[in-house]
């Protein structure tokens, strides 16, 4: 058994709670354990860090510090909350200036931060940790003939070079075939969905996502699995709109990654939000799914 | 403080009919060369140069004479750079340090995926910067449509990380006050980092709200549909969720507030 301090982000408490309840679902299965950081707040994300340096620095060490003692390395599933709390921590390793004012602020709350924790983010956690020989040891249900689009999305390879590709990564896809299912070429799979700026730049983001859509939706996708929140929304609460504005007709269900494993684990399927999703799943994942009966 | 140089550059013969265009290309790819202008005469061309330091006017002289085409070089003028305040506050705010190493080579904006959308792509913000425009860098709205895709980070073959870049402007345009008329994100940022300060954690449906009512309440009904999905979903709670210690983290902001360095 792994353990991990667990950093779900807000996200995961609201348009994303399909990701929350499937990351739960399948960790027993995995053989990890995430224990959820005691009372933890917004990383802040961009546009606090777009707004005043030092709060956004001092707000994102508040949970880095209440990690710390933990001892624990430090997963979360948000690519947004992984890129800027990562940011946060080099931040303060390359600024001392900033460093020995976050210190100063955290004493007034009795808090104080070394500098040692690492930030992971879940999908390398279990690609790396678990593995893919293990993965595909444990497959009950082979997704076999689903062909599923990887959505890396911006912020799980990019800025810092990590453990991908940062611009042509092929762990998901690796990820999907070890689940019996078939990665389809993905041209756009790094690219921006406009992320936050869906609420003020709405045409923007729109015309993001309807490249995105075309790009897996031409190469043959049934749906597109992706490693982010941010991601899942714009894609899937979206793709409406998208509709009606450029005039196409996509029905492209959006899974987070932990639900596919979670399927092809054969996790019980209430337990992973399956129904959460504005673009239902269910067609999609039916032949997987009856293929599951007879097991149980 | 800079110190600006004025270059002379005589081609060689056998260079100077058709070597002219790449010669001047190859001078222009240098970070320190602000101008290349052709010039009749004695010399072909005559360069403006803008370095840190005046010991630095030599180096960039020699690294232009060791070229083959280059067939002598002759310094006419060093004087003091007229100062550039907003270069200098630009580097100094963190993640705006390195828009000295950029060679503008463009590769950022190629990469932006907003670069349609921007009043000037993230190459020619650099450009503005060096070029002391203050204003017309901080009213853009560049940086206000930036998504932090990083493309542009991991691409630029300088590592001057032009995403850190446009959050660095974000925060002086708020700082300076100084804003885009038609652009929202702003509005949207505020709303943001205020339900973080009340709460400790973003309330997604209150930020909508206020974002809404402060920027356009009509644009509201566009959005009541997938309002409403959602929230039959359960993925749209109606209250926020405060954190227990939210009274200690208001105790971290209040103490960085007092010791300010918000840029
Ligand atoms: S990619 Fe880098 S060096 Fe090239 S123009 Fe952009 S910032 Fe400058
Ligand atoms: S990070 Fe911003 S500026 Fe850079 S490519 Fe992405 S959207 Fe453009």
């Amino acid at each position: 058994m792994r353990y991990y301090s667990y950093f779900p982000g807000c996200s995961l408490e609201a348009t994303a709670v399909a990701y929350g309840l499937s990351t739960q679902a399948i960790t027993g299965a995995l053989d990890m354990e995430l224990i959820e950081l005691e009372d933890w707040n917004c990383c802040g994300s961009t546009p606090y860090g777009s707004t005043n340096e030092l709060e956004s620095l001092c707000i994102a060490a508040r949970n880095l510090a209440l990690a710390e003692k933990t001892g624990l390395d430090l997963v979360t599933p948000c690519s947004s909350c992984y890129t800027t709390l990562n940011r946060a921590n080099s931040q303060l390793r390359e600024y001392p200036d900033l460093k020995g004012k976050v210190d100063e602020c955290l004493a007034t709350a009795g808090l104080e931060y070394k500098g040692t924790v690492k930030i992971r983010h879940l999908f390398e956690v279990i690609f790396n940790d678990t593995g893919l020989k293990t993965i595909e040891s444990k497959v009950m249900n082979p997704l076999t003939g689903l062909r599923v689009a990887p959505y890396y999305g911006c912020q799980l390879v990019r800025p810092e070079p990590s453990f991908d590709n940062q611009q042509n990564p092929q762990s998901l896809d690796r990820l999907i075939a070890s689940l019996g299912a078939e990665p389809v070429p993905f041209p756009l799979k790094d690219r921006c969905c406009g992320g936050s700026l869906i609420i003020p730049e709405l045409d923007l983001a729109l015309g993001l996502i309807h490249q995105l859509l075309e790009s897996a939706g031409s190469n043959g996708a049934q749906c597109i699995v992706t490693v982010c929140p941010l991601c899942q929304t714009n894609l899937d609460a979206y793709q409406g709109m998208v509709n009606s504005k450029f005039g196409t007709s996509y029905n492209l269900p959006i899974l987070f990654f932990t639900q596919l494993l979670g399927v092809a684990l054969g996790i019980e399927l209430q337990g992973l939000g399956l129904d959460k999703g504005v673009i239902s799943a269910e067609k999609v994942l039916a032949p997987s799914v009856t293929m599951a009966e007879p097991a149980t | 403080m800079g110190t600006k140089a004025y270059l002379m550059v005589k081609m060689e013969m056998s260079y100077a009919r058709d070597g002219h265009t790449d010669g001047m290309k190859e001078l222009k790819a240098m970070p320190e060369i602000e101008t290349v202008e052709p010039v009749s005469g004695d010399y072909d061309f005559v360069i403006a140069a803008t370095v840190d330091a005046p010991v630095r006017v030599a180096s960039v002289a020699s690294e232009i004479r060791a070229k083959e085409w280059v067939k002598n070089l002759d310094v006419l003028k060093v004087e003091p750079a007229a100062p550039n305040p907003f270069l200098d506050e630009v580097c100094s705010t963190p993640g705006g340090e390195c828009v000295r190493w950029c060679v503008q080579c463009g590769m950022c904006s190629a990469s932006c995926p907003n670069v349609g959308k921007m009043d000037y792509s993230p190459r020619k913000i650099i450009a503005l910067i060096r070029a002391g425009r203050r204003y017309d860098v901080l009213t853009s709205n560049s940086m206000w449509v930036c998504a932090s895709c990083y493309l542009c980070t991991v691409r630029c073959p300088k590592d001057v990380k032009p995403t850190e870049l446009m959050h660095a402007l974000e925060r002086l345009s708020f700082h300076h006050g100084l804003r885009h008329g038609a652009t929202s994100t702003p509005a949207m940022y505020n709303a943001f980092v205020n339900s973080i300060n009340n709460n400790g954690r973003v309330h997604e449906l209150g930020v909508m709200s206020k974002f809404y009512l402060k920027t356009n309440p009509l644009a509201v009904l566009k959005m009541i549909p997938i309002g409403l999905k959602l929230l039959s979903r359960g993925r749209m709670p109606l209250k926020p969720r405060k954190i227990r210690g939210i009274n200690q983290l208001k105790t971290i902001i209040e103490k960085a507030n007092v010791l300010g360095g918000a840029q």
